[in-house]
This record gives structure tokens, sequence and C-alpha cells, in this order.
């Protein structure tokens, strides 16, 4: 192993100065001056209307009303890879709380005062609440345009249908599959909506000025797709990507919801009907639950072919994800699942079908995990059940059929490289999973759950990073990147990967929020693919600096090249020991020559990363020939847990979370995605979950009855294990686990419920009244 | 979200100013630590024309006791409650019922007034003031009055206030012999979180009981009916039983986004044994300590 | 309907003329320009917005602007010793007690009230003070533990 100065020891974050002390600026701490307007959205109040009139004569009376605009000001639809959405609703509503027309006045009240007295009229449509409403035949269709919305290649809309995307994986035969198998059972698993809650609301600001400019100030963790989703859309207005500028200040938390675009689009487009004039939209915290990216809900359909050994032998999957009124991310998450819904099994026989249904619900998109934690609860509970049915152990059933590197994928590509058996064999160790624990107290029962996990980056075969590096004059460094600082750490991650190379510490290297004009290209920070491609990107920076460093040793001083490296600072030679330069004396001022001239000038590095290998292109009906995911990354989970038999509480004793990070760049950091995502992906499996009427309307859009996790709320012990199986095209091997941290947690927990209780219970959340209830039916 | 409504700001010196200008406003509210009248001045639920800030009536801001009666003046927080003397030595049940309520940033301005003139069927203080057999003390213009708690909650939402009357304090009076309480609150986890259901059990010298629950049913009430089948008898396994199927008559749950009537009703007949247990376990000196989580 | 008001932010007296419908929050953020406390839900749920009213950690969103009149308001800013990072700033930074930062300023005030009361709490008061203080990133162990080293208390 490599002895590395900067990789893998703890280092103060970058961030951390601001963060502690309050002079981290967020997207509505940016002062705009007097000129500032504020916007408030007329919603929808139905479900699924035809909009037959907007009335705004009363609101416009209002004093300090500016503007109001509606659908007709901006006939243009947006979307990531589905465009099936407009700026603001046209000819009808799909949602309550889709924004039908929006106020501008000088005081956020006076907005807020007359958006209250715009009227619109509705003519109710058939609503479709559910997956099974909206594929039933005859059923109302939601998109009857469907048929002609762009869209990327590797999406299957059916027209005249409410499937927006339907992604097919067949490997080998599942029919032969079952007829090999000793045991085939079958269970359908249910999994409701969630909510991300970050703690900083949604916001954004737009100024369009009078020389046609367009800025947009956004809370993102996708600038780059913010601004190209903006040009594109408001082409017609004459935008083009050249004169819309995205600035991103930290971002007070994503977990996916505030990728790609959702409400910005209405801070981008309002500016245009304001020109000269900064406006602002803030969501409140209502809105944060209706209108923005939900978690989508999903119906899985688990059918499993085992042989008396334990060997799997084929897997037949169906998921119905409830993906809301519109779907232009939302479907790539349904697309994403299926052709990883296997799980990190080596499984001959497999047939999915992973269908993106459109329902009158807020628009579903990415979260934390990507579909991941969705799935997995479904699976991670069947194999569970497989291996009780088989009298196998249920750690040994799945060290038995787990995915290897090398095996052959579903979708027919091989696996990375990846230690998922040492995941499994140490989170086995350290819940002592072949002890059995009883509580003294016999109100209370112990159980142990096990469940495995993976995830790999959801993203265009495209998709990339570009990082520039530049020095100062003494010798500090700056980075200029456009992955967002999102609380991961990844600022500090990346000082690391510079310093590393360059021999500058993390702490005189500072990385800058992006700005789109002054930040080189990144596509977006999700899908946990940060640290493996801006790393990479800033490796290749650092190294591109480090040879222009070497380059002009050679041309300046006539250094022999082979001998020269970098220490602490400085340029030093093998050949000649005594002989140091400092790095802070040339790397902006150049070298002086004997004649007074100068050569060299300040170093600027420059590092992209596009994963060249990937490709979406397979065949539709079997999902086979592409290269779709870049790599998994893998793990294993295990949870002790307490559970009141009177109450249905339940206590978690101690989690185990073992991923394999290829390599651990910032221990620290890691463990502290450890504790936070597991703790956010306890809370949907203990109680969190979004409740709507049948009128489509979300009951419980606050903090007061959509609980996420307090202090109070946290488990006993959280154990996080990092293994590291070098990943190949990862900067010093590794790769991300951002995401991974939450996606098992629902079902170690409903695996040691079972284990403690002998009840199975196949929908989240599991809530201690959903644990009585079972008691109570198993004892009738 | 700011408030739309735009209303005057009164901060009266005395009682008397305070209750005219009560009177000369149409739409008054009056603002003690705001936690409610805050929310819903945001979201427009009321719309005073006049806000009157009590704050400033220094003898509404008192905690005493004397005479065998505790006195918890209109301002007092639910802090100042927990850090009071006489509630810790006295009434410690008092204090683990107040902390219970929201969070330390809640309760450092939020008042048992208040909580009581919310008066919602989930209010944490309601099961408390009626095991206690509490007075409201109110003043207004035709002058003072002392209504039993038990004539205080009228339904959701409603009390018995006079319009033109403003509460100031809440007398508790000490019940004669030794006594201990326990308060159970079942919440959807650990953290802070609105009643689905509670109970206020209390031991009292000689096997008497009282018992009293909240959020399962329009206002919180005392269960008379579980307390005579209990007062003066050792409780064992075959009287808990006993109680517990008293339960169901007793209360009135509903079924909402917070929990079903089912899990309610359960519930509390699991929090009806545990603080009865944990209320005679006290009184004996031992059982659980205060504030400790039952649930 | 606005009124003119005197009070004490961050140890200078300052004097202002709020709405009558104006928040605390809204006052401290938007008309003075003190941005740490943050908007995260706006009704007394997330604890993000705390600042100290004469030493008590309160929600300034739920808090009239004029009910200030005559007391003192601390905000993070004015918990740091002549601008310099307090001990327990430190153990913040030394203990990565924080992903996004969006919570911060609200969780140092409301710990810094409890450590006022209580300089050595245990891990249950710790928790209990930070209840009202939602943080979606760090699983609140780090902060926990933050303030355990902060204490003295090591386990």
């Amino acid at each position: 192993m490599a002895d590395y100065k900067f990789i893998g020891q703890p280092v103060l974050r970058v961030d951390g100065e601001a963060k502690i002390s309050g002079a981290a600026q967020f997207v509505d701490d940016l002062e705009f001056g007097p000129n500032l307007l504020y916007a408030a959205i007329v919603e929808s109040t139905r479900a699924h209307a035809r909009i037959d009139g907007i009335d705004t004569a009363k609101a416009a009376a209002v004093p300090g009303v500016v503007k109001i605009v509606s659908g007709r000001d901006f006939p243009f639809k947006f979307g990531l890879y589905m465009h099936d959405r407009f700026v603001f609703a046209q000819d009808r509503v799909r949602f309550v709380g889709e924004q039908v027309a929006a106020v501008i006045a000088r005081e956020p009240a006076a907005a807020l005062r007359a958006a209250g007295l715009v009227k619109v009229r509705y003519s109710d449509l058939p609503l479709v609440l559910n997956t099974e409403d909206a594929l039933r035949s005859g059923a109302p269709l939601i998109h009857p345009g469907l048929g002609e919305y762009e869209h990327v290649p590797w999406f299957f809309p059916r027209a005249g249908t409410n499937i927006a995307h339907f992604r097919k994986i067949r490997k080998g035969d599942v029919d032969k599959g079952f007829a090999e198998a000793d045991l085939v059972f079958a269970e359908t698993y249910t999994v409701p909506r969630y909510a991300h809650c970050a703690i900083e609301p949604h916001g954004a600001i737009g100024l369009f000025d009078h020389a046609g400019r367009l800025t947009v100030w956004t809370a993102s963790q996708s600038p780059f797709t913010q601004r190209h989703l903006f040009s594109e859309a408001l082409a017609p207005l004459g935008l083009s990507h050249h004169n819309v500028r995205v600035i991103t200040p930290f971002v007070g938390g994503g977990f996916g919801g505030k990728a790609g675009v959702s409400m910005e689009i209405l801070a981008a487009a309002l500016a245009t009907s304001v020109k000269g004039c900064p406006v602002k939209i803030l969501w409140s915290r209502a809105q944060e639950f209706y209108n923005t990216y939900q978690r989508q809900g999903v119906k899985a359909t688990v059918k499993l072919g085992v042989k008396k050994d334990g060997t799997i032998t084929a897997l037949e999957e169906t998921l119905h994800w409830d993906a809301g009124a519109y779907v232009e991310y939302g479907a790539n998450v349904v697309n994403a699942a299926g052709l990883s819904a296997t799980g990190p099994y080596r499984i001959a026989n497999v047939k999915i079908d992973s269908v993106c249904v459109y329902t009158n619900l807020p628009p579903g998109g990415p979260y934390r995990g990507f579909g991941y934690s969705e799935f997995i609860f479904g699976l991670e509970s069947h194999m569970n059940e497989a291996a009780k049915k088989l009298g196998i152990d249920a750690v040994a059933f799945r060290r038995k059929n787990a995915i290897r590197p090398g095996d052959t994928l579903a979708y027919g590509a091989a696996m990375n490289p990846s230690g998922l058996v040492e995941c499994i064999d140490r989170v086995a160790a350290e819940i002592e999973w072949d002890k059995k624990s009883k509580s003294v107290d016999p109100d209370k029962a112990i159980g142990k759950g096990f469940a495995l996990f993976w995830k790999a980056p959801a993203m265009p075969p495209n998709a990339a990073s570009t990082v520039f590096l530049k020095f100062n004059e003494d010798g500090s460094l700056n980075i200029l990147a456009s992955a967002m600082e999102i609380g991961q750490g990844y600022q500090t991650v990346m000082a690391q990967i510079a310093a590393e190379i360059l021999t500058v510490p993390p702490a005189k290297i500072r990385v800058e929020t992006p700005d789109t004009d002054r930040n080189p290209y990144e596509w977006q920070t999700v899908a946990s693919h940060i640290t493996w491609g801006c790393g990479k990107a800033v490796e290749r920076a650092a190294i591109d600096a480090r040879e222009q460093i070497f380059d002009l040793i050679v041309r300046a001083l006539g250094k022999e090249r082979e001998a020269l490296y970098l220490e602490a600072e400085q340029v030093k030679s093998r050949r000649e020991p005594g002989w140091a330069l400092p790095l802070k004396d040339f790397v902006i001022a150049g070298i002086v020559q004997p004649d007074g001239t100068y050569r060299g000038g300040p170093i600027v590095g420059r590092g992209m990363f596009m994963p060249e290998f990937a490709s979406a292109s397979s065949d539709p009906e079997t999902g086979q020939g592409g290269h779709p995911n870049v790599h998994y990354t893998v793990g294993a989970s295990g949870a002790i847990i307490e559970i009141d038999k009177q109450t249905g509480k339940i206590k978690v004793l101690k989690a185990v979370l073992a991923v394999d990070v290829g390599k651990a760049l910032n221990p620290d950091l890691l463990k502290g995605q450890v504790t936070g995502g597991f703790l956010q992906g306890l809370a949907t499996v203990l109680y969190e979950d979004m409740r709507f009427d049948d009128k489509g309307r979300l009951l419980n859009a606050n903090f007061s009855d959509y609980k996420i996790p307090t202090a109070m709320d946290i488990p006993q012990e959280v154990v996080p294990i990092f293994i590291e199986t070098p990943q190949p095209d990862g900067p010093f091997g590794a790769r991300g686990m951002g995401e991974h941290t939450m996606i098992p947690a629902a079902p170690i927990i409903a695996n040691a419920v079972e284990d403690a209780l002998g009840v199975r219970i196949t929908s989240m959340p599991i809530s201690a009244e959903k644990i009585i209830e079972a008691l109570s039916g198993n004892r009738q | 979200m700011p408030i739309i409504n735009e209303f005057a700001y009164v901060k009266p010196a005395t009682v008397a100013q305070a209750l005219k200008w009560l009177a000369r406003y149409k739409k008054p509210a009056i603002l003690a630590g705001g936690t409610d009248l805050l929310n819903s001045l945001k979201d427009g639920s009321i719309k005073p024309d006049a806000v009157i800030d009590i704050k400033g009536l220094d003898t509404l801001h008192k905690i005493s006791f004397a005479g065998k009666r505790l006195y918890v003046g209109a301002l007092v927080t639910f802090s100042e409650l927990i850090e009071a003397e006489a509630v810790r030595r006295l009434f410690p049940v008092l204090a683990e019922t107040a902390r219970t309520i929201g969070s330390p940033g809640i309760r450092n301005r939020a008042t048992m007034v208040g909580n009581i003139c919310s008066a919602v069927p989930c209010l944490d203080s309601g099961p408390l003031l009626l095991a206690y057999d509490a007075v409201v003390t109110t003043v207004g213009r035709g002058g003072k009055r002392e209504i039993p708690i038990v004539k205080w909650f009228r339904g959701p939402k409603k009390t018995s206030l006079k319009s033109g009357e403003i509460v100031s304090g809440v007398i508790i009076p000490l019940p004669e012999g030794k006594h201990a309480g326990c308060f159970i609150k079942l919440g959807r986890y650990a953290g802070e979180d609105l009643a689905q259901a509670s109970v206020l059990a209390m031991a009292l010298e000689g096997n008497r009981f009282r018992v009293a629950f909240g959020s399962v049913a329009p206002v919180p009430f005392r269960a008379k009916g579980i307390e005579k089948l209990l007062n003066g008898k050792q409780l064992d396994a075959r009287l808990f039983a006993e109680a517990k199927k008293l339960v169901a008559a007793a209360i009135a749950p509903i079924t909402d986004l917070r929990a079903t009537k089912e899990y309610r009703a359960h519930m509390c007949r699991v929090m009806l044994e545990r603080s009865l247990k944990a209320a005679l376990g006290r009184l004996a000196g031992g059982g659980p300590a205060y504030g400790e989580r039952l649930l | 309907m606005n009124q003119r008001i005197e009070f004490v932010l961050n140890s200078e007296k300052r004097s202002v003329e709020p709405r009558a419908n104006q928040t605390l929050l809204e006052m401290l953020r938007d008309t003075l320009g003190v941005k740490s406390p943050k908007c995260g839900c706006d009704r007394g749920d997330c604890g993000s917005c705390t600042v100290m009213i004469d030493g008590r950690a309160v929600r300034s969103c739920l808090v009239l602007a004029v009910e200030v009149d005559g007391h003192e308001v601390k905000t993070l800013e004015g918990l740091m010793p002549g601008g310099k990072f307090s001990a327990l700033q430190k153990s913040f930074l030394a203990h990565n007690s924080f992903q996004c930062g969006f919570c911060t300023p609200g969780v140092i005030v409301a710990v810094s009230e409890l450590l006022e009361k209580n300089p050595h709490p245990d891990r249950n008061e710790i928790k209990e003070a930070l209840s009202g203080n939602l943080c979606r990133c760090t699983g609140y162990t780090p902060i926990i533990e933050a303030v355990v080293a902060h204490a003295g208390r090591e386990e």
C-alpha cells in the first residue's frame, strides 16, 4: 500500500470555518439590493383538472404588485430525460400544488396576498392516484400527448397509456430457472413516497438584465444541468447557453431533492418578465413537501426460484413505480432500478419489468439511493424468507449467492472488482450473527437483521467532470470545479487529492462553489459519482499542473526531467539532494534567466473525466448489449434491535455497515456518510411516509406530521466498516458511497423484526402501530 | 412565510390597561409565549386587528407556593416551571409533563396557560391539571373568576374563557398526604411530537388514585370509572387487567394521520398500567426516575 | 404599522422600527443583515432560526420583532468572543459536527444555552437540548461527540 501524506488521513474540512461561524452563505443569504422583487405562486388546488380561466383582476389591484404571469406567458416545456413538464401548467393541471400562475411584487407579503386573490376556474378530470388504477385498461390518460414527447433514446414510453417508461431486463431463461428450482415463491412489497427534508428549502433568484443576460442564483446540486435546461426551455425568448449563468452558493442539504430542475425554472422564467429587476422565489416548508421531487412509491412483486442447496436459479421482478404527474427526472430512477433490481447476487436467469407509471400525485424524482432503497426493501426481505424456507442461515445464503468480480450482470456486462464477501463476513462478525440474543425482559424481543446492498451511479454515459487548478503567488491553490458541496465534504476530498499530488496541504487549497461562467463543466452532483468522477478530474488537473512544473524546470533550469519530484511544496531532484525550489518562487512569476528574461508563468492545470466505456445502447426487449453502469459500490449491513412487544416500538441497539469504498480517501467523512445516511434510511422504515387523501392532497406537508429523526431518535451504536478493493479508474482507487448508507436500512429492520417476532411485514414504514397490528393478527 | 395580515401591537403595563385594550379592539389576540399564536398569524387562521402582548404584566409572571397551593401565573414558561424549586420538590410530575412539551427552544417561550388556552385535544397540560383538580383564574372587567379545570375544556379549541377576559394563572392544589404521579405521552418517536395519547396517573396515600387521559377524546378528561375501581385497593395483576378493560369505555379515540383509534386504545391500556406502576413505585420512594422514558 | 424599539443585539445597542407583523427572524435577516439564523420551516419545528433572548434559546420565527424591545438578543455571531471561534465551535470543527452547515448556527446556539446552565451535561441531557434542532445530514452523533468532548466528559 502506498504511503500517502493526505489521502486516507484525517483532515480538517476546508469549508469548516465558514460553517461553524455562520459565514457560509446559502442562497437566501445573498443580498440583491432594494430593487429585489418577490414572487408567490398560485398553485393548483386540484389533482387533475382542465383550466377554464384565470382571473387576475383582484390580485392586480393589490398595492405593490408588479406583474402577474401564467401558462400562456410561458408555453415552454422542460425536462432532464423527458420533456413532459411545462414551466406553468397550460391547459390542465396534473397534481395538487402544480404552478398555475405567479405574482411578482415589491414585498413578499403583497405577493402572497395577491396570489391568494387569483381565481382559477377548473373543470375536474378523473383522478388516478395509484399505479393499479393508472395501469387499468381504459384508465384516464394523464398525458394524452405522451407519444410526441421528446426523451432520451433509452426511454420507452407507451403512447396511449400512463406508462412513461418501461425498462425490461431479460437474462437467461426464467421459465427454465424456475423449473430447476426446488422452491418457487412470490410476495409483493410496497414502499410509500418519501420527502428529502433538506433543512434548507429550495430557493432561487433570477435576474434578466437589460443587456439580455440571465443570471440565476440557486440552491442546487446541478448548476450546469440547470443552465442547460434553462437555456433549452427559454430558447424561444432568444436565450442561449452563453448568456445564461447559474451561480450556486453553499447548499443546505440536497439528498437528490436539489438535483435537476424543479422550482428553479420559475425564477429563470419570471426574471424574463421583469427585465432589470432580480426576482426571488423561496419555497415554504409546505411547498418543499408537495412541489419538489418526492421519492417515488413502488409496488414490487418478487418471485424467486431456489434450490435446496441455496442456489438461486431464477428471479422475476415487477416494479410498478408511482412516478407522479411528471417524470422528467424520475423516469431515470425507474430505469436505474430496473437495471440493478437483482441486487448484488449472481443469478443466471432474470426477468425484470420496471415500469414508470404516471399518477396525479406530485412529481417523483431522485432521492438518495435512486430507486435502490426502494427495491432493496422487497428483495432483501424476500432473500431472508427464501433462506428461512430452505432452512439455510440467512448470511450463508447470501454469501453463497453474492456477486463476485467478473460475474455477468443482468444486462450482460461484467461485475467490477469489489469485496462483497469480505463485507458480509465483517458485518456478521461485528453483530455476532451466530449468537442468538435474548432479552431478560419478557416484554421485549431482540432480533438481528442482515441485508446486502449495492448501487451504481445512474448517469448518462457521457456525464463528465472538468476541473481547473490555479496556483496563487504564495504557492497556495484554488480548485475550480462545478461539483457541489452539499455537506458530504467533497471540497475537502478534492483538496486532499490535489494535495497528495502537488504536496500543497489542504489547508492551503480553496475549493469554491460553482459559477457556470467561471468554473468548468460538471454534469451534476448526484449518483455518488463525484469522488470518483470529479476526483479523477482533480487528479488529472493536478498531474497536468505537476507536468507543467517539471517541463518548466527542465526548460528554465536544464534539470533532468526523470529525476524531478515534488515534496513539501518544493520541486526536488533525486540527482541533486541539496537542491530544492519552492513552488511559491515560480508558479506565478516564472523562473528568471541569467539575461533577466523569464520562463514559464502562472501554472493552471486542467483535468477532465468522462467514462468513455459507458453506453446506454441496448436491446429494448432484453436490456442486453450496453454498458449503462460504470461500476457498483457494494456492501453488507446488519442490525440488532429490541422491540417492546407491548408498544411495538423498536430500539436499534447496534447497526453495522460495511461498504467497499475502493479507497477511503477521508475515513472521517465516510463515517459521517454512514451515521447520517443510515439514520435517514432508518426513519423511512420506522416512521416517515407521505400521506395523501382521496383528492390527491398531501396531508402531512410539515415537520409536525412528517417526522424526521431528532437527536433523541438515533441508534445506540453505528459501526462503519470500510473495505478497500481498488476501483481501477477511480482516484487512488476510490469509488463513491454517499447514497449507499441509506439503502439497506429498511430490509435490515424488516428482517430483524421477523427474527424477533416471527412476523414478516411487507409494507413500509414498519411503524410501532403496524407491529402491534401484526402481533394481534398473529394471536387471533 | 411572512404574516400577511396587519394588526396593531400593544403592550399594556397593567391588567386594567390590558382589559381596556381588550375591549377596545374588535378582534384582539393575546400574546404571551407566542409559539401557537405566531403560527396562526402566519397561516391566516386568525386575523386579529390587534395583538395584545401581556408580557409587561409582571404580576402574571409569578410562580409561588403558599397555603398548599401552587400558583402558576399566565406568563410562566414551561422552562421556568421545570426549573422552579417548588415544582421540583413538591410537583415533580409537573416538571415531567413539561419536559415532554416541544423542545427547550419552545419551552423557553411557551406557557402552561397558553397551552390550556389553545385547548387542542392533544394538549399536554390537560391530564396533569385535571389530576390535580386545578383551578383556572381569570380577570375581566366584570371581576375575577375561578374556574375548576374540569369545567374549563368545553370542546376542541373551546374553553370557558369569556370575551374580554384574560387568564391570569392556574392554581394547583397540593393533595392531602403523600402523592406521586407519572405522565406518559405517546409519540411517533422519541423526539418532540404531538401526543397521540397521554395518560397521567397519580397515586396517593391510602390507595387512592387519579387517572386522566389526553388526546383520546375531544377534551382531556378524568377516568372516574377507573379511579373508582382502583380506589382503596392494592393494585395487582387482576386489578390491572380489570382496569384495562374499562379503558375502552372511558376513551373515544379517533383515527387520524397520527394514529389509528385501535392503536390509541391499545396504547392507553399499556400506558395506564405503566403509569400506575411507576406512580406507585415513586410513592414508595422507588420507581423510575421522573423524566425516564417509559415507552 | 411600525413601532420603534430598542434592544441589544450581540452586545450592541440597536434602535429599529419593525412592522408589527414582522418576525424577529425577518428583522434580523432582512432589516439588520444578520444571516446566521436560518429559516428552515418558519413554524418552530426545525430550530435553524434559534437565537438567544436574555440568555434563553428561542425560535426567532415564533417571536415578533417588537417583542424584543428592551431585551438582549444574541445570534451565533454574538457567541464568538472577540470575533474568534469559541472552544465549542472549535470542538464542532474537530468532530465534523456539521455537513451542509445550514442547521449549525442554530445548533451551536442551542448547545450554548445548555452549557451555560449545565457545563457538564451527560449524553441524555445533550440529546434533550438538541431535540428541537433538526439536522438531516449528520445523524447527530458527531454533534453529540463535540459537546461531550467540549464538556470534558469523554466516556
